[in-house]
């Protein structure tokens, strides 16, 4: 219609402009074949429609270039951002570790002392451990004893817990001082190493298998064409948030704790959880899923080398110590993944984009004086509803139970200081990170890796401060979408005002969360503002990555 | 109300109002119930019968909730203190910055100069790995920080109304705290072990000081936000045939001037480490100048010269309190002089001092007097920021590693 108009304004752009479906088709040379060549015969069945168009999505996530972009692509889908499980780092129901286990996909391994992956640094570290032992023993008690501080208190969680952290941080700040600078002229990647204190750790995942929630059955219910998969599994995007006290992470990566071939060891198991994580306790929001292990991509430091964790949430006698134990070993689990996660992501993987490699990383869960050390290799991270049960590999974490690195303080001096937890300790950082023989980020563009590479300033710009904005979470600045009460009292329980235009989205039986990242109006060009002499366009022009 | 005007009846408001009206009106109907039971012969009473007498009256309970709620703060307060104390707190400045600060710690200025082994240190050139890892800091702690917290609103002098939209970022606070402990880990990395050894680094520690001047109690509650001790007092060699700025008279301004007057204050000196610590010394001290936290008391902006005073209070805070605990609350000259190191910065700029204390009698302005050694406006780069999209870093200067390096060193 828009072009015959044009047609009656322009009469004679009729003969310019050709019209595509005309031209003659290139005369094929070889059109016939010795054998005849048909196209691949497709399963037309509603399901496989589906997971074709499912993998088309995941295919064309893998192809975007920046790793920024990668982050909005996981998002496009929902406007209002994707109902996800709260990981908080510090909420461990009880009875969480198999959801935790499942969730991460992480085989959990008890251990006494550190693997044999760490033999090597044995006598380095015992000399290490000779020299620093004495200035541990005085910062341990500086830190408990010595400084008079006031620890600022919020409302956030218990001031118990708070106090807790608090000194565990400062005793962990401490430690870490001891032994990098005893370290520094050792190894190399010590110096180069950045500390973070209390750095942003999110991270965000598709995990398939769980049973779908009665809204999801009734609603399959309506249709007979889905009479055969009433109770089919669902996805659930799942967003862990968390605060280490303290990270060091370094230029390259640990090396792997177990040969990646063993990812796929049948001995490895992870329980099987697919009841609604609310049964729990572990519960949803609305938000949009973020990828952050505490820098933006671009950063030249991308792998971590150790990270440190308050105790602080942990309960006392009322919560049994098998309970307490197993709080710990789902914390660590939790920020162990939740971190590599979101190294993967910076490298170019996805949820739906399995590493091709593994990543380490080591975590200390501490009070000051109860130190839990894990190592955890990270294997797999692809765990949505069409891999959940093909995919083989499993993430393999290594974990002690609490040690006291001392049992008293009396008249100012350490009582028992147990060399062995600060051996283990050194020990992380004694392991050596080392260049990998293969391609890092398979899955990014070659001069395009982030935002910042791209060249056209006005896209780079955008995508940057769309990122951000993304990520950030703010609140919209309309109030989401609801169904007041009073309405589904009467006009969704009891239908009392059936004579009333029916304008809301209930009625007209539309979704209103079903809605696009892109799908609203980009910012309006006032006319003064348009290109000189005579521009049209109306609106910003916006770069959603197309997903 | 026009007589033509149609009401719907299900107009929400209308509808809940008539529904009210006649709720209200309720009259009772008769179940036929007393007319069965007195058939029966059961006696049927008048339920207004029993409430026509009038109801009894009950003690009120003191209830004492969760917690008791805390006195008011005024003259009736046990803690109340009828002298008042004149307080400077780290987010407050003095109306005449260097000149006041001065007059109250009774010192004398040695401007742009410190003590000699200082400036011999700072000479000496750093290994190139050492300056890419503070570039490294300073972008870390500007743009690959990914704290995102509320900014200060933006105005617009000429249209004061308008708001912009709030911006997220990295605050003042946390990127000065990432900024200098990441230089203060790579001075450590670079030092010798005896040296890192014999030290002690501890964050956001709060140091007190309470004196008379003129028959006017005075305290400094300050922070530290990084303060560095050592196992023995650090020592200068100073020169003394300097041109020293003399201490100024306000007048008419008086040196109290801008500090609020308080009544509830403890009367001793606080300096955070136990005398049972073995590196209880102070060596250095930190200040940082958050400009979202630091303000005048009057709404003016705080200049330059009262960020230049706020080292020198920090430092006498630090230095005097650390005397108190040696020698006394009551001390007045120092048998030995107390130095301590100062740098305070806002990331960008650098002001380092080294504050020689000789005494606590900060009364008049004649005998012994206090001297303070400084450089300042040490710019360590002059932008670093998100622009455009691509992470900047502009001018880094690589002089002011050098002093940081020499104030641990020293």
């Amino acid at each position: 219609m828009y072009l015959n108009r044009v047609h009656r304004t322009f009469p004679k752009l009729k003969k310019i402009i050709t019209r595509p479906q005309s031209q003659a088709a290139l005369a094929e040379q070889n059109e016939y074949t010795e054998t005849p060549e048909y196209p691949p015969i497709l399963d037309m069945s509603l399901k496989a429609r589906k997971l074709r168009e499912r993998e088309t999505l995941y295919q064309k996530i893998k192809e975007i270039n920046t790793v920024e972009e990668k982050q909005i692509a996981l998002n496009m889908p929902r406007y209002y951002g994707w109902k996800c499980v709260m990981f908080n780092e510090t909420r461990n129901p009880y009875n969480t570790m198999p959801l935790v286990q499942y969730y991460t996909r992480s085989h959990f391994i008890p251990v006494d002392k550190l693997p044999d992956y760490y033999n090597d640094t044995e006598e380095a570290a015992k000399l290490v451990v000779q020299e620093i032992k004495a200035l541990v023993e005085e910062a341990i008690v500086i830190e408990n004893e010595g400084i008079d501080r006031d620890f600022p208190v919020t409302n956030e969680s218990s001031i118990e817990s708070q106090k807790t952290n608090a000194l565990a941080q400062s005793i962990v700040k401490q430690i870490n001082r001891i032994i990098t600078n005893n370290l520094t002229d050792k190894l190399d990647h010590i110096l180069s190493s950045q500390v973070d204190i209390e750095p942003r750790h999110e991270a965000f995942w598709f995990v398939g298998g769980v049973d779908p929630p009665l809204e999801v059955v009734r609603w399959r219910k309506q249709y007979p064409w889905l009479k055969d998969t009433y109770d089919d599994p669902i996805d659930r995007p799942v967003q862990y948030i968390g605060t280490p006290m303290l990270t060091l992470r370094g230029k390259l990566p640990l090396k792997p704790i177990i040969p990646y071939s063993e990812a796929e060891n049948p001995e490895f198991k992870v329980p099987q959880f697919t009841h609604t994580p609310k049964t729990v306790g572990y519960f949803e929001t609305h938000r949009h899923g973020t990828n952050i292990p505490g820098y933006w991509p671009g950063d030249y430091d991308e792998f971590g080398l150790v990270s440190y964790h308050g105790r602080g949430h942990i309960r006392g006698e009322s919560f049994g110590d098998q309970d307490n134990l197993e709080a710990l070993h789902c914390q660590a689990m939790k920020a162990s993944f939740g971190w590599l996660l979101a190294q993967a992501n910076y490298q170019g993987f996805t949820t739906y984009n399995d590493l091709t490699y593994p990543l380490v990383t080591q975590t200390v869960v501490t009070n000051g004086q109860l130190w839990s050390l894990y190592a955890y290799q990270l294997n797999t991270i692809e765990m949505h509803n069409d891999k959940f049960d093909s995919n083989p590999k499993n993430n393999v974490c290594f974990g002690t139970k609490p040690f006291k690195l001392y049992d008293t303080i009396e008249n100012g001096k350490v009582q028992g200081l147990n060399e062995e937890v600060l051996k283990m300790l050194v020990k992380f950082y004694l392991n050596t990170p080392e260049e990998r023989d293969h391609d890092m980020k398979p899955y990014l563009g070659k001069e395009e890796q982030v935002v910042a590479d791209i060249e056209d300033d006005n896209r780079r710009s955008w995508l940057e401060a769309r990122y951000k904005h993304l990520v950030a979470n703010r609140p919209k600045h309309f109030l989401l979408p609801e169904v007041y009460l009073w309405e589904k009292i009467y006009k969704i329980r009891f239908n009392t005002r059936f004579f009333e235009a029916k304008r809301r989205p209930f009625e007209k039986n539309v979704n209103p969360f079903n809605r696009r990242l892109d799908d609203h109006l980009p910012p309006y060009i006032p006319k003064v503002l348009r290109q000189y002499p005579r521009s049209k366009k109306k609106f910003e022009t916006t770069y959603y990555p197309k997903v | 109300m026009r007589l033509s005007q149609v009401l719907n009846r299900q107009h929400i408001g209308f509808m809940f109002k008539k529904h009210w009206v006649v709720q209200g009106k309720r009259v009772p109907i008769d179940t036929g119930v007393e007319d069965v039971l007195k058939a029966k012969g059961i006696p049927v009473e008048d339920a207004l019968e029993f409430i026509k007498d009038e109801p009894k009256e009950r003690e009120r309970i003191n209830i004492v909730g969760p917690f008791e709620p805390p006195l008011p703060l005024d003259e009736n307060h046990p803690e109340y203190k009828a002298r008042p104390c004149f307080t400077l707190k780290s987010t407050n400045v003095l109306l005449e910055g260097i000149s006041q600060a001065q007059v109250l710690t009774k010192t004398i200025i040695a401007e742009n100069r410190l003590p000699p082994k200082i400036e011999e240190l700072a000479e000496m050139p750093a290994p190139t790995a050492i300056h890419e890892n503070i570039k490294k800091a300073i972008l870390s702690a500007n743009v690959f920080d990914c704290e995102q917290k509320k900014l200060p609103k933006i105005k617009d002098k000429d249209r004061p109304a308008y708001n912009f939209p709030r911006i997220l970022g990295i605050t003042d606070k946390r990127r000065n705290q990432i900024l200098t402990n990441r230089l203060l880990q790579l001075v450590e990395k670079t030092s010798d072990s005896e040296v890192t050894q014999s030290k002690y680094v501890v964050n956001d520690v709060e140091s007190q000081t309470v004196f008379d001047k003129e028959d006017e109690l005075i305290q400094f509650q300050d922070v530290s936000h990084i303060l560095v001790t050592s196992h023995k007092p650090v020592t200068h060699d100073l020169d003394k045939d300097v041109a020293f700025k003399e201490i100024p008279d306000l007048y008419p301004v008086k040196h109290t001037v801008t500090l609020p007057p308080e009544h509830f204050y403890s009367e001793t000196s606080k300096y955070p480490f136990r005398p049972s610590v073995s590196v209880r010394h102070p060596h250095t001290t930190w200040l940082h100048f958050n400009s979202t936290e630091v303000k005048n008391v009057y709404e003016t902006p705080v200049t330059e010269d009262q960020i230049l005073g706020r080292s020198l209070t920090h430092a006498f805070t630090v230095a005097s309190a650390y005397a108190k605990q040696i020698h006394g609350e009551d001390v007045k000259d120092l048998p030995e002089p107390i130095y301590i190191n100062c740098i305070q910065t806002d990331g960008q700029k650098y002001h380092f001092g080294v504050l020689e204390l000789n005494t606590l009698n900060v009364d008049g302005s004649e005998g012994t007097k206090n001297i303070w050694y400084s450089k300042n406006n040490l710019k360590l780069y002059d932008s670093s920021r998100y622009f455009g999209g691509m992470p900047v870093l502009e001018n880094y200067n690589n002089k002011v590693y050098g002093y940081i390096n020499a104030l641990y060193n020293c």
